[in-house]
């Protein structure tokens, strides 16, 4: 796990950098609920592209892994989606 | 029993070395079900909100006796309720829940004393304190306690009197419970007291103060004529399913049939389930990916786990009350 991180380290450094950006935009519009989720839906659009756009420059993208990043995207969304809905706002 | 939760949480043989939660399909159907969930319980929250609804467990009374606790621990005397104060802290949740704003001043630049004014309260010292999205009391006097500006206002010996509100209702789209406190003092020796003791000078106007912030205001006993203010809906109008008790000097809300299940728990203890065991799965995967050496065309479990991290700490967030 670590040297895998070691070897990706500036892939995984930008990601967090975006991840921790991510959380502060959406923690400074609060309680905007429908900007929050606006967001949210950028973030989880960047994540996926970020993580498709790394294994094309490692030369080991397939379908299986675009499907996999678009789905944990989804599921993302789509939890986000279901607190928001449930008494959370929206 | 084993198998299957090994089959279904650890890569093996039997689900082609990934997790069967991990597979396309079994992400697809978790993710459709939380978006058909996320539709159907706000439906049910909203057509049986006797079912599936927002349980108001702050109380006015226990508010006074834990504010008071906190102040006879650091030596101070007892606040008492003021009926004018309880009235104007209902006028400002009543003013939050019509204009739906949160904040200490208005959009309309309505400060916290013209509530006070408006209830008949000639203060000379005053101050309030917001609170929202918290589900019991001791909650929302702890958090007020560990911010210093509110902690100032509930430990300020220039105050003997306070009110409470609290109201359920919807605040920016989010059903919510609204907790106001105000502080006052009226007595004119006790403001000589005061003012000589904090070296400040009496002003003829109330201190002009930042909107992030509870305030504190001064001002001379000056009889003004306030402006009427247009009369604005009722607590129990802005809460619909519930209804509004007068008992003592406080507001307190009161259920007409408290809710089967709190719609804001069932909603976060699912979602942070949910996303903390497919944090679990992704690190347990790596481990044991590991281990046995494994080869997969798969994504990075890596970035999984940051994404469902950052969800975890922006989900405990959105959903903790906020004070102002």
């Amino acid at each position: 796990m670590f040297d895998k991180f070691k070897k990706h380290i500036g892939y995984y450094l930008s990601l967090i950098v975006i991840l921790i950006f991510a959380l502060y935009l959406v923690v400074l519009v609060s309680p905007d609920r429908q900007l929050q989720m606006s967001i949210f839906i950028v973030i989880t659009i960047i994540y996926v592209f970020w993580g498709i756009l790394h294994h094309l420059l490692n030369h080991d993208l397939s379908s299986k892994i675009v499907i996999e990043y678009t789905l944990v995207g989804a599921l993302g969304m789509s939890i986000i989606l279901f607190l928001f809905k449930g008494g959370f706002g929206l | 029993m084993r198998r299957f939760f090994l089959h279904f949480f650890t890569p093996r043989h039997s689900n082609n070395h990934r997790a069967k939660l991990l597979h396309h399909k079994v992400l697809l159907t978790i993710t459709l079900a939380f978006f058909v969930g996320s539709f159907f319980v706000n439906y049910i929250s909203r057509t049986y909100p006797s079912v599936l609804g927002v349980v108001a467990e702050v109380d006015t009374q226990e508010l006074l006796i834990l504010t008071n606790q906190k102040r006879a621990e650091a030596g101070l005397t007892p606040l008492v309720i003021d009926e004018r104060l309880s009235r104007a802290a209902e006028g400002k949740a009543n003013d939050m829940f019509t204009n739906d704003y949160w904040a200490h001043i208005s959009p309309d630049g309505k400060t916290p004393w013209i509530f006070i004014r408006t209830a008949g309260y000639s203060y000379v010292f005053a101050g309030e304190n917001l609170a929202r999205g918290f589900s019991n009391t001791s909650d929302v006097v702890n958090a007020w306690m560990n911010s210093q500006s509110h902690r100032d206002n509930m430990l300020s010996s220039k105050y003997n009197n306070v009110g409470f509100a609290v109201g359920q209702g919807k605040l920016n789209g989010e059903d919510t419970i609204l907790v106001v406190e105000m502080f006052g003092s009226t007595g004119q020796s006790q403001a000589i007291a005061a003012v000589s003791k904090d070296q400040v000078i009496e002003d003829q106007n109330p201190q002009v103060v930042e909107q992030e912030t509870p305030v504190v205001a001064q001002e001379a006993q000056v009889v003004t004529e306030e402006k009427s203010i247009s009369p604005t809906p009722s607590l129990a109008q802005a809460r619909k399913p519930q209804e509004k008790s007068i008992k003592g000097n406080s507001i307190i809300v009161a259920s007409a049939k408290t809710p089967v299940i709190n719609v804001n728990s069932f909603t976060r203890n699912i979602s942070l389930f949910a996303l903390a065991l497919f944090v679990f799965v992704f690190v347990l995967d790596i481990i044991l990916a590991r281990k046995k050496k494994l080869v997969r065309v798969a994504g990075h479990n890596i970035d999984h786990i940051f994404f469902f991290t950052m969800i975890i700490i922006l989900a405990v967030i959105l959903t903790r009350g906020a004070i102002i």
